[in-house]
């Protein structure tokens, strides 16, 4: 997983850092049960505040991406959580509604998108 | 008591780079006695210029702003203060060592003669005024810092002309000086009495202004 | 324990000064940045914790320890890295070593040498040969060395250049780790804390002004910024103090009272920011 922090974009460091470990989450790139890197050799690499990490973590845990076993570190919760699954259903909602925006702007009529939406499930299915 | 020694070994680390001045103040009183043909002259000039060097560890500490190690050491202040009349005092031993050494032994190559009684008294008199010396020096030091106080740098200058000059007008004939000058034991005792007296005081004195100190 | 030092209601006053019942802890496993304008009594409070000047009321603990009745046993666990070097310029960097390693029980000469070789400092030069830099690091290894638990750093980075300041920041996060250490570090360079600093503790002439964890601190206060126009009477009002310059102004305000300024550009104040609108020498910067 990477993690790239700026110091410019007005965003507080632990929400830089909970949405980019959430999207990791969400991609699948970090799997259920994969521990997040250590709290404190994180915050030493990317030279930020332990607390910062810790806050990062902590949001995170209450979201229920991940859970914290004390002493042993950080781990992601499966996508089957009720709360991961609600995040992800939220995440669908978006997109969809972005594309009935562009759908719209496009002209594309109900049946069109309807056929469109159906075309794209079965290529998916396919890989 | 660890600490004590510690704390002067730290001093002693501290006069390291100053070693071949002092070898050289240690030295230079044989060519005094040569001339003077003279031990006590000689072991006299020995304690003078000794007890100038004194100086030397408390203007490395203020030369190198060392009292904030002294600051964080784990040592006591009190530690600390013994600990440098301690290293003050070994090197005042040495030189006397050192003098009633090589002192007699060019002296007898010149001929006269040095006996046992003169020995024993150029020790006891040279640890006399070593200790003199230094009872002021060291609490005007710690008092004053070596720049401002480089007044206390001479103090063994003066105490040697005072010596000069008072020792021919001793009271030869008063009884209790001539008591003490006639028992050898009499005098060790009472020289040594007034040496731990004097630095007893001297050390709480130093003591308590190294403690009222702020750093 | 938990908290490696902890600081109740000490006050010292010293001719015109007077450093006025500061209150802080610092937990173990963190970096507390030590700040405010010079003059500020930071460095009274070191040399108050090291009981190098006596104070005058309150208590100091060092790793639970009272740092006068126990003061050799917690300055045994202590480091200490002054803004500059305190070991004498000629000796040699084996001789410090020499010379410092008998009064620590624990001194690892192994990791010692370890170290230099790390920081690339020879064991044979003499401390007066070496930069500024190096000079903080040789302090820096001797603390290591005996594994102080507790690092306390007077304006360490004043002097250095930057790529010194990146490598201390680096050293200290690295030190930090294992969370069984903290560190104290005194600074008017805000830019070092911005990212590093767990916690900030904030002294304004001699009085506590907060001290916390470092978001918390930056999330006090907003800068509002905007056209002369838009200054009103309730953001004066509100703002800690405002600057105002002919094309516009800038106001510190507390974050809790940004709501009715919404309009205007607010954006998030670093720490710099923060020191300079709340010092009271900065009454006549607006």
């Amino acid at each position: 997983m990477k993690l790239i922090l700026s110091n410019v974009s007005g965003i507080p460091i632990y929400e830089q850092i909970k949405r980019q470990v959430k999207a990791a989450i969400l991609s699948g790139e970090l799997k259920e049960e994969e521990a997040l890197p250590s709290l404190r050799t994180l915050a030493k690499d990317l030279k930020i505040s332990v607390l910062t990490v810790t806050r990062a973590y902590t949001e995170l845990e209450q979201e229920g991406f991940v859970r914290n076993v004390q002493g042993r570190g950080c781990f992601v919760l499966g996508s089957s959580s009720e709360l991961m699954r609600e995040q992800l259903i939220r995440k669908v909602e978006a997109s969809l509604a972005e594309a009935i925006k562009a759908a719209r702007i496009a002209n594309l009529s109900r049946e069109e998108l309807q056929q469109l939406f159906d075309l794209l499930l079965e290529v998916n299915t396919d890989d | 008591m660890r600490n004590i020694w510690k704390a002067a070994k730290l001093d002693g680390s501290l006069v390291k780079p100053y070693a071949r001045v002092i070898c050289f103040t240690m030295l230079l009183p044989i060519a005094f006695a040569a001339i003077n043909r003279s031990l006590p002259t000689g072991v006299s000039f020995a304690m003078c210029f000794i007890a100038m060097t004194t100086g030397y560890p408390f203007s490395v500490t203020e030369k190198n702003g060392m009292e904030r190690l002294y600051g964080i050491l784990p040592v006591r202040k009190w530690e600390l203060v013994t600990g440098r009349y301690l290293f003050v005092l070994a090197l005042g031993a040495l030189a006397l060592t050192v003098s009633l050494i090589a002192q007699p032994l060019v002296l007898r190559a010149m001929g006269e003669t040095v006996t046992a009684a003169d020995l024993g008294g150029a020790a006891v008199g040279g640890l006399f005024l070593f200790a003199l010396y230094t009872v002021f020096q060291i609490p005007g030091y710690y008092k004053y810092g070596s720049i401002k106080g480089r007044v206390f740098l001479y103090i063994p200058v003066a105490g040697f002309l005072a010596t000069l000059l008072l020792l021919p007008k001793m009271p030869a004939g008063n009884p209790l000086v001539a008591a003490i000058a006639g028992s050898p034991v009499l005098l060790v005792a009472l020289v040594t009495a007034l040496v731990v007296g004097m630095y007893a005081v001297s050390i709480c004195c130093s003591i308590r202004i190294m403690q009222s100190k702020e750093l | 324990m938990t908290d490696y030092l902890e600081v109740k209601n000490l006050s010292k006053s010293f001719g015109r000064f007077r450093l006025c019942d500061i209150s802080f802890t610092l937990p173990k496993g963190y970096i507390m940045g030590l700040i405010g304008p010079n003059g500020s009594g930071k460095t009274t409070t070191i040399k108050l914790i090291l009981n190098m000047l006596a104070r005058d009321s309150g208590e100091i603990r060092i790793l639970g320890l009272d740092n006068i009745a126990d003061e050799q046993k917690a300055k045994a666990a202590l480091g200490v890295v002054f803004d500059t070097n305190y070991f004498s310029e000629d000796w040699q960097v084996a001789q410090v070593e020499q010379a410092i390693s008998v009064f620590y029980p624990g001194w690892d000469s192994k990791r010692f040498a370890g170290l230099l070789q790390t920081f690339q400092i020879a064991p044979a030069r003499k401390v007066k040969e070496l930069s500024k830099g190096m000079q903080m690091k040789l302090m820096l290894a001797c603390a290591f060395s005996y594994d102080a638990k507790l690092l306390i750093l007077d304006e360490p980075t004043s002097g250095l250049d930057p790529v010194s300041r990146d490598e201390l920041l680096q050293i200290l996060s690295e030190y930090i780790e294992d969370g069984e250490h903290s560190v104290l570090f005194s600074t008017h360079i805000t830019a070092d804390l911005e990212r590093a600093a767990d916690y900030i503790t904030y002294l304004s002439y001699g009085e506590l002004f907060f001290s916390g964890s470092k978001d918390e601190f930056v999330d006090l206060f907003r800068i509002v910024k905007g056209g002369t126009e838009e200054l009103s009477a309730d953001l004066r009002a509100k703002a800690v103090r405002v600057r105002t310059f002919p094309t516009g102004f800038e106001a510190l305000v507390k974050t809790e009272d940004t709501g009715a300024f919404s309009a205007l550009s607010i954006e998030p104040a670093t720490i710099d920011e923060i020191l300079v609108f709340t010092s009271r020498k900065g009454e006549d910067y607006a």
